[in-house]
């Protein structure tokens, strides 16, 4: 509005030889600075709002989608292997709405994940903690995915949490000293661990195809490095922040009951904690 | 008849779902269940162009609709010919659209909620009782069911009564008070005589008393069918209109006696021009009534229990069509319409605004030689994936451009892990029992005459030698004069060229040869073994390039591989090839599996992976990547785009797509 008018007295002015008042000047100046101050404000707050976007990956039939819809419809429907991603917005017990985003866990559609990486809050990374001990270095191959993923986004964003859910611990034997859920979580762990490091050794003796040649960009993947630089792979000493661990379960088709609130809870209180 | 069925949105939820059998009800929520198999093997690969699916003795068909992100699947035994499978499908779409439109469209809109949306699940949570919300649809579903199932026994019955008619009197139900089908149980050959008669008698003492043009077929069914009279009369105005879609529906029944003598214009009959339509009205009008009533004039108890609810359903069912077609005349507005349309961003795509565009894609992919049929499949799926959703604001040539780089990136896309370092590691840190020394991680060579075999092994021999592994070259060609000795030549090479500062690299690689004229098997089987006792890491296998279509080759080819049962066999094809790609890939992995499952090793091995060599022949016409990774599903390991040992790379799919699209 002020600019506008501004405008406006300068081509009027501008036929009668130069009358630039010292009023006319001094609106057009602070014209200027208003606009100016507007568009700091403006870029500084977009700059600083952190994304909500939490994320649910891991491989397929892991329960990202029950645990999606337990999330967002109080109640586990069942599902089968998604084509696409669901997303939906959550409101937190701490009262923030978050955008959870199921993305689907096959590998030839796995990336999508990349889409959400400017306004990434969290990461969960689902793993099925019965057959991880199977397929340990198919979930390892992709939590290195995404760990890269993390670790290359710009300083100037804030690095988002990562949450490894060790899920169906229901199916697990209880040890007698610990919940299912632990024992879940210390399966998940020590077999993710094995196997990361496993990778970590991997890529730091190997050359890579692209390093045969002189030319060519080398592109390597990283996310693995610790905090000391080396020894075994640790989650604890991983320099890309924090990775918290949870055991959850999710029984598809069951209402809303008292007992698989219990089974997600941990990771509702990690959102509420997190956003 | 069917084994499963389901309706589900593509984010996994299953909105819907039954199994009749209870083996499929076991495996429905597993990773194997006939759905995930067909989501995980086809629909994601995208091959969902094909018509149908095989799996586990199952054949599963599906469709889609695409702006509500639905899949309906059917699955049944394959062995079972179920000709109306997809008449069935399209019948379930269509009603299942009709009946809970609404209702879905708010459920797709809860799974996509937007940046800053409210919060879409709370307040609405408790209307997702999937249960509760379709629970009529179990009997609309029931009576389409019935109705396909016994119009597919009908036909069965026909073509078996020609050959033993008695066969059926057995288990035949009690005749009911139809005049006209009490003697024709017991002289089925003078049945169709007698019908026609009384047809003709009928229509012309109709034709006297001044009958009412095309509403004379109703009029007999009505006279035939007795009890549904009321339902018929109320259905059959609006009938009329919609002869079309009728006649997909409904009108594909075996003729019955009085089809026939509608259909049979020999005896004099008046008025034949009003006649024509009786045919597709009979058809359906009848509908409750013909379902008890096989062709041969025998009649089946009709469940009464259903009745009832099978006339609410068969209710629905009708009115739904009915409206289906009303709204099908009024969406037919013209160009007019789909002008102002596509200016407010709701344009819907049909098959035909897609169709020039999905040509040029064609043919545009066709030009980066990309084999014609794998071409032709790759649209047609993108066609499908496409087909009734909302364009918004761009154009048509667009949204197919986008489709397609999405869907050749999700083909291109490795689903197994390439990393053939980490999987030697693997092997090799495997603990084996103390008896035993460690096998070396095999890897196979295969393919036709003349691609790049043997210089591309010296490649990947090249790259594992940099990685620190001990390699043994198999020198398996014993038929092409100069192969052992091409093979010397590269492994003296190699021995020269330093490793991490070393001068040389001896003892790190050593040819294994036998000569020529022996057997590929046996000699492969002799380098592993030599591998395993001078502790060598990896055993590279040559072996003679073979054209896909000689049989004997490709049983010994079989055979080498069965024997010897390598980690990785990998085909070596050029990316100069065109349609030939397809043809070599399919073969070799075909004759691969079945070969090798015949000579008792259990399950058939296919072709793990793929080579690509020339690479850097072809510019920017790589189609051939496309075709070989959508043939066999399998990643691309390697390229070979040069003359020098370090000329191999690895496939990046981010530039592919872009060569594949660039103009």
């Amino acid at each position: 509005m002020l600019k506008g008018s501004t405008l406006q007295g300068c081509i009027e002015s501008v036929p009668s030889a130069y009358p630039l008042t010292l009023k006319t000047i001094m609106v057009a100046v602070l014209a200027l600075l208003l606009a100016l101050v507007a568009l700091y404000v403006i870029s500084r707050k977009a700059l600083t709002t952190r994304g909500n976007i939490y994320l649910l990956v891991g491989l397929p039939d892991g329960g990202k989608t029950t645990i999606f819809s337990a999330l967002t419809f109080n109640q586990a429907l069942p599902s089968h292997m998604s084509l696409q991603a669901n997303s939906s917005n959550v409101t937190a017990s701490s009262g923030k709405t978050v955008r959870v985003v199921d993305i689907p866990g096959h590998p030839r559609i796995r990336d999508q994940f990349r889409e959400h990486l400017q306004d990434l809050r969290g990461i969960m990374f689902v793993v099925d903690s019965n057959s991880v001990s199977r397929n340990g270095a198919a979930v390892a191959e992709h939590l290195h995915l995404i760990l890269d993923a993390v670790t290359s986004i710009p300083p100037s964003q804030t690095p988002p949490h990562v949450l490894i859910v060790a899920h169906k611990a229901d199916m697990l034997k209880a040890a007698t000293s610990s919940t299912a859920s632990e024992t879940a979580v210390t399966r998940v762990r020590g077999a993710l661990e094995r196997e990361l490091e496993k990778r970590r050794v991997t890529q730091a003796q190997g050359v890579g195809m692209d390093g045969l040649g002189e030319e060519g960009d080398r592109v390597e993947m990283g996310g693995l490095e610790t905090v000391s630089g080396k020894g075994p792979f640790k989650f604890t000493e991983w320099e890309g922040g924090d990775i918290t661990f949870v055991g959850s379960f999710v029984r598809a088709g069951e209402k809303d009951d008292e007992k698989q609130q219990n089974g997600i809870s941990a990771l509702q209180d990690w959102i509420a904690e997190s956003s | 008849m069917l084994d499963h069925c389901s309706i589900s949105h593509k984010g996994g939820f299953v909105l819907w779902s039954r199994s009749f059998t209870p083996e499929v009800a076991q495996t429905a929520s597993s990773s194997s269940s006939p759905v995930n198999s067909l989501i995980r093997d086809a629909l994601i690969e995208g091959r969902n162009a094909d018509d149908k699916y095989d799996k586990d003795g199952y054949t599963v068909k599906w469709t889609f609709v695409n702006d509500l992100e639905l899949i309906f699947v059917v699955a049944y035994q394959r062995i079972l010919q179920l000709t109306y499978v997809e008449d069935l499908l399209a019948a379930i779409k269509t009603l299942f659209m009709k009946l809970y439109e609404p209702f879905l469209t708010t459920f797709v809109e809860s799974v996509h909620a937007i940046s800053n949306g409210k919060v879409a699940g709370k307040d609405s949570a408790v209307s997702w009782n999937f249960a509760e919300a379709f629970k009529n649809w179990d009997t609309v579903f029931d009576k389409l069911l019935r109705n396909f199932e016994e119009k597919a026994a009908q036909e069965r019955k026909s073509r078996y009564r020609t050959a033993a008619p008695k066969a059926l009197v057995s288990d035949s139900t009690p005749p009911s008070d139809d005049a006209s089908t009490i003697p024709s149980a017991a002289l089925p050959q003078d049945e169709q005589a007698i019908a026609r008669t009384h047809q003709a008698l009928k229509s012309r003492l109709r034709a006297r008393g001044g009958a009412r043009g095309g509403r004379r077929g109703v009029a007999r069914m009505d006279s035939e069918s007795g009890r549904d009279s009321v339902h018929s009369s109320d259905t059959e105005t609006g009938k009329k209109k919609t002869k079309t879609k009728v006649q997909r529906k409904w009108g594909d029944q075996v003729p019955t006696e009085e089809d026939m003598a509608s259909l049979d214009f020999s005896s004099d009959k008046p008025n034949d021009a009003g006649n024509i339509g009786s045919h597709d009205l009979q058809a359906l009008v009848d509908q409750a009534s013909l379902g008890t009533r096989t062709n041969d004039g025998l009649y089946e108890v009709k469940d009464w229990e259903f009745d009832s609810q099978t006339d609410e359903a068969d209710d629905v069912i009708a009115r739904t069509m009915g409206s289906q077609v009303a709204e099908q005349s009024k969406g037919s507005l013209g160009a007019l319409g789909s002008f102002f349309a596509r200016f407010t961003g709701s344009k819907v795509l049909t098959e035909e605004d897609l169709k020039p565009a999905l040509e040029g894609m064609k043919q545009h992919l066709m030009k980066k030689n990309v084999a014609k049929n794998i071409a032709d499949k790759v649209c047609e799926g993108v066609g499908e994936s496409l087909v009734g959703k909302k364009l918004g604001f761009q154009t048509t040539g667009n949204a197919v451009r986008t489709a397609l780089s999405t869907s050749i990136t999700r083909i291109l896309t490795p689903k197994t892990s390439t990393d053939l370092l980490l999987s030697i590691r693997t092997k090799l840190s495997t603990p084996v029992p103390s008896a035993q020394q460690r096998m070396p991680y095999s890897i196979t060579f295969v393919g036709v005459n003349g691609v790049g075999k043997s210089t591309n092994l010296s490649k990947v021999c090249f790259w594992l030698i940099q990685n620190g592994f001990r390699v043994l070259i198999a020198a398996c060609d014993t038929f092409r004069s100069g192969a052992v000795e091409q093979l010397r030549v590269h492994v003296r090479n190699l021995g020269m060229l330093g490793v991490n500062g070393a001068t040389n690299s001896k003892g790190r690689v050593e040819l294994f040869e036998r000569g020529y004229g022996k057997d590929a098997a046996g000699i492969a089987k002799e380098a592993i073994a030599y591998g395993k006792d001078n502790d060598f890491d990896v055993v590279l296998i040559d072996t003679a390039g073979r054209m896909q279509d000689n049989e004997p080759l490709m049983r010994a080819l079989a055979k080498l591989v069965a024997v010897n049962n390598p980690d990785r066999i990998i085909f070596v094809g050029e990316a100069l090839v065109g349609n030939e790609a397809v043809d070599q890939l399919t073969k070799f992995d075909r004759a691969l599996r079945d070969f090798s499952s015949a000579s008792g090793a259990g399950k058939g091995r296919g072709i793990d992976g793929m080579l690509v060599t020339k690479w850097d022949t072809v510019d920017d016409k790589v189609g051939a990547a496309l075709s070989m990774t959508y043939v066999t599903g399998q990643p691309i390991f390697f390229v070979g785009c040069g003359q020098t040992y370090t000329d191999l790379r690895q496939l990046r799919v981010g530039n592919v797509v872009k060569a594949i699209l660039s103009d």
